[in-house]
């Protein structure tokens, strides 16, 4: 019995004018997706490998490490921030590196392009937030309530059919005959991929399985809500109008409410809060020093290299000062907001999760390694290469530069210019960017894969019930 | 006449009471008071044997779709049984349901499927594996539709069109049992004609029939039995020979005005 529902289901939905339609639209933005995702993740690539040559190409001529400054390290593009872009767009893609001191990000994609925030792209999670969930609706909000419309319900019900059976075959039949050519569309642009120049290693292929299946429990919260909806309603006008009620809060309303919420009970120190505050430290510190600087006393032996070794000495030894002051206050500030920061974003997500939609973003951007966590691990990459510069940078220069360092050139006296030789930029270590590995992405993943599983359950027995006490008549 | 009363107003002409045989249908006291306190059905008892039609004649709101509901378990009976075969309709539904077939007033099958695909379908919840499509075609050409729409859609079939479909779906379950709630209801008079005549030969073929309809000429020409249902009560019970001199038309105002007076 369960096998010729099923059976009738797939048929009734997949013989419908409004099915081909549908989804031949929804092949064609997953195909273009997939396709815009490449070409994005192309343009990137080429970008990050300009930038590293320029940034190298800037060192060149220089005669001493001690004139390094402001070397430049960068994000490499992830491919699966080609097919869900999450915040990878809106983040700094490079790190000014000086071997101390706070590092920031810089350079979005969006503030370099600004158009392609105005216009932002397509991507998975797009299409399954908004195009899918509401292709759901669209075919399941008649699923109980139009058969009784029509008048088929009482002639199924005229024949021996368990209740059970019966929406549990209207589930299983609605589910297949609209996941499996949303999949096999999606397949296929996985299968496009290396032809579109994204090539993905076995922990991505893993990534990106989990988040198409992210997809399909999303798509499927939103199948059962809707049978779930006609089942318990009479009329298919007034589950149709239901459905779109919720879908609106569940899509649009709540993820950005719960921000709001978030950010109105805690109250975070914003970021140019803290840069005054430490503005004003570092003022006062650099008057401080710029005072000693005055009453700075070489040894008198008169050598020039010695004066100046002496110098470089001091001003490192008052730079190490300054930043131990400013590491000090700015760790206390930094600390004071990254705590309120987490507070805000745990009440911000935590709120946000009783829509099934931002479940599914967190999961799948999670999955896609540009979730909220993409910046924090870059910057945690790179101060780990910060150290190693530094460390470098004290092999060449016998100092950490960071803190500003003066340079002589001293010339010999038979009017011949010294010949110097320049630097050599490949002896600077090269940063290596570990994305986040997959069991971080996969553990940070899985209570938002687990809260659309419970979606699915709570809306499945949400209906199975409703339909088990349902008004044949 | 010979008068048997099973509830005050009502006016039994020899029809068997459930009790004493094993119909096929049988109405026992079926009650059914609603929720908000309407009393759709009140004591209504009759039976169906096999090869017989019984035809419940009344207006709208007279009971006769409450008592097919009850029949199919769409709804539960607040006193009394409807049978099937024996079986409590509402302690036993799906075995109830094995043995009955139902036609709707407004057959609505599934637009996007043709005529054949409907037939397939419902003849497997009907516990009809067994057919093949020649069996379908037969079945088709029986009730009337051409051949030419075996293989459309059903989106563009007219009424009378899908009223084929609907009874070729019962003929296919090949139940004991028929289920007919106003099955003539806007259909033209050729295509009305041929349907009773299908019903004739179902009844012919041993299946107990139990229709609701408006139309007193029709029910006249074919029912064996006719109950008159007014306000949830079977007002009067005949057999056809007993009425045979008589203008039912003229007997059906009767009985309703009667009832009508007796309640007032």
């Amino acid at each position: 019995m369960l096998k010729y529902i099923i059976e009738k289901e797939l048929r009734d939905m997949i013989s419908s004018t409004k099915f081909v339609v549908t989804f031949a639209i929804c092949a064609v933005l997953i195909l273009l997706a997939f396709y815009t995702g490449a070409q994005n993740y192309r343009v990137s690539q080429s970008q990050y490998q300009a930038a590293k040559t320029e940034n190298l190409r800037q060192l060149e001529g220089l005669t001493d490490w001690i004139m390094v400054r402001n070397f430049r390290i960068f994000l490499p593009p992830e491919p699966l921030a080609a097919l869900v872009t999450g915040i990878s767009n809106d983040i700094g893609r490079s790190v000014t590196v000086q071997g101390r001191g706070e590092l920031a990000t810089q350079d979005s994609r969006f503030s370099d392009e600004p158009v392609f925030a105005v216009f932002r792209f397509l991507d998975l999670d797009f299409i399954f937030q908004i195009v899918l969930s509401l292709f759901a609706i669209l075919f399941a909000y008649d699923a109980i309530n139009g058969e009784k419309e029509r008048g088929t319900l009482r002639l199924t019900f005229a024949n021996a059919v368990p209740r059970a059976q019966y929406i549990l075959g209207k589930i299983i039949g609605s589910f297949l005959a609209l996941a499996v050519p949303v999949l096999l569309a999606i397949l296929l642009g996985c299968l496009l991929l290396p032809l579109l120049g994204v090539h993905l290693n076995g922990d991505e292929w893993l990534r990106l399985g989990l988040m198409i299946f992210a997809g399909l429990l999303y798509f499927g919260v939103f199948l059962m809500l809707a049978v779930f909806i006609s089942s318990l309603t009479h009329r298919t006008s007034s589950s149709f109008l239901l459905l779109l009620v919720i879908w609106i809060f569940s899509v649009l309303i709540i993820p950005r409410t719960a921000v709001l919420l978030a950010g109105r009970a805690v109250d975070v120190p914003s970021v140019d809060e803290i840069a005054s505050q430490k503005n004003r430290l570092r003022s006062q510190l650099w008057s401080e020093d710029r005072k000693k600087m005055s009453e700075f006393k070489p040894t008198q032996n008169g050598d020039p290299q010695t004066m100046v070794s002496e110098f470089n000495k001091f001003m490192s030894e008052a730079a190490d000062e300054r930043e131990k002051k400013m590491n000090e206050l700015a760790s206390r500030l930094n600390e004071d907001r990254h705590n309120k920061q987490a507070v805000q974003e745990k009440l911000a997500f935590g709120l946000a999760r009783l829509s099934p939609a931002a479940a599914f973003s967190m999961a799948t951007t999670n999955l896609a390694g540009t979730s909220m966590d993409m910046k924090a691990h870059f910057l945690s990459e790179a101060q780990a290469y910060q150290k190693t510069y530094a460390e470098f940078m004290q092999s060449k220069t016998g100092m950490n530069i960071g803190g500003g360092a003066m340079v002589f050139r001293m010339r010999s006296g038979d009017g011949e210019e010294d010949v110097e030789k320049p630097i050599d930029a490949k002896e600077l270590p090269e940063f290596n960017y570990a994305g986040l590995p997959l069991d971080r992405v996969v553990g940070a993943a899985l209570p938002d894969l687990g809260i659309l599983a419970l979606f699915n359950l709570l809306f499945f027995a949400g209906a199975f019930v409703a339909f088990l006490r349902y008004d044949l008549r | 006449m010979e008068t048997t009363s099973t509830n005050e107003a009502v006016t039994n002409h020899a029809v068997n009471s459930p009790s004493q045989s094993r119909a096929m249908l049988a109405a026992d006291n079926l009650t059914k008071r609603y929720e908000d306190g309407v009393l759709a059905l009140d004591h209504v008892t009759f039976e169906v044997n096999q090869g017989h039609i019984y035809a419940m004649l009344g207006g709208n709101g007279a009971g006769k779709t409450t008592t097919i509901n009850l029949f199919l378990n769409f709804i539960e009976p607040t006193e009394g049984e409807a049978r099937i075969n024996g079986i409590v309709t509402h302690k036993e539904p799906l075995r109830a349901k094995e043995k009955i077939a139902f036609v709707s007033e407004n057959v609505m099958l599934y637009p996007n499927f043709t005529a054949l695909q409907n037939l397939d379908f419902f003849a497997r919840l009907g516990g009809q594996t067994g057919y093949s499509k020649d069996d379908y075609r037969e079945v088709l050409l029986r009730v009337g539709l051409q051949e030419e729409a075996h293989n459309k859609r059903l989106k563009g079939f007219s009424k009378g069109m899908r009223q084929k479909c609907g009874i070729a779906i019962a003929i296919l379950k090949d139940a004991p049992a028929i289920l007919l709630d106003e099955p003539t209801s806007g259909l033209d008079p050729k295509a009305g004609f041929e349907f009773i005549r299908l019903l004739e030969s179902l009844r012919d073929e041993g299946k107990a029939i139990l229709m609701s309809t408006h139309d007193i000429f029709r029910a006249r020409d074919i029912a064996d039995t006719i109950g008159i249902m007014n306000q949830g009560r079977i007002v009067m019970q005949s057999q056809k020979s007993d009425i045979a001199g008589e203008d039912l038309e003229k007997l059906y105002m009767k009985y309703m005005a009667g009832y009508m007076e007796q309640v007032n």
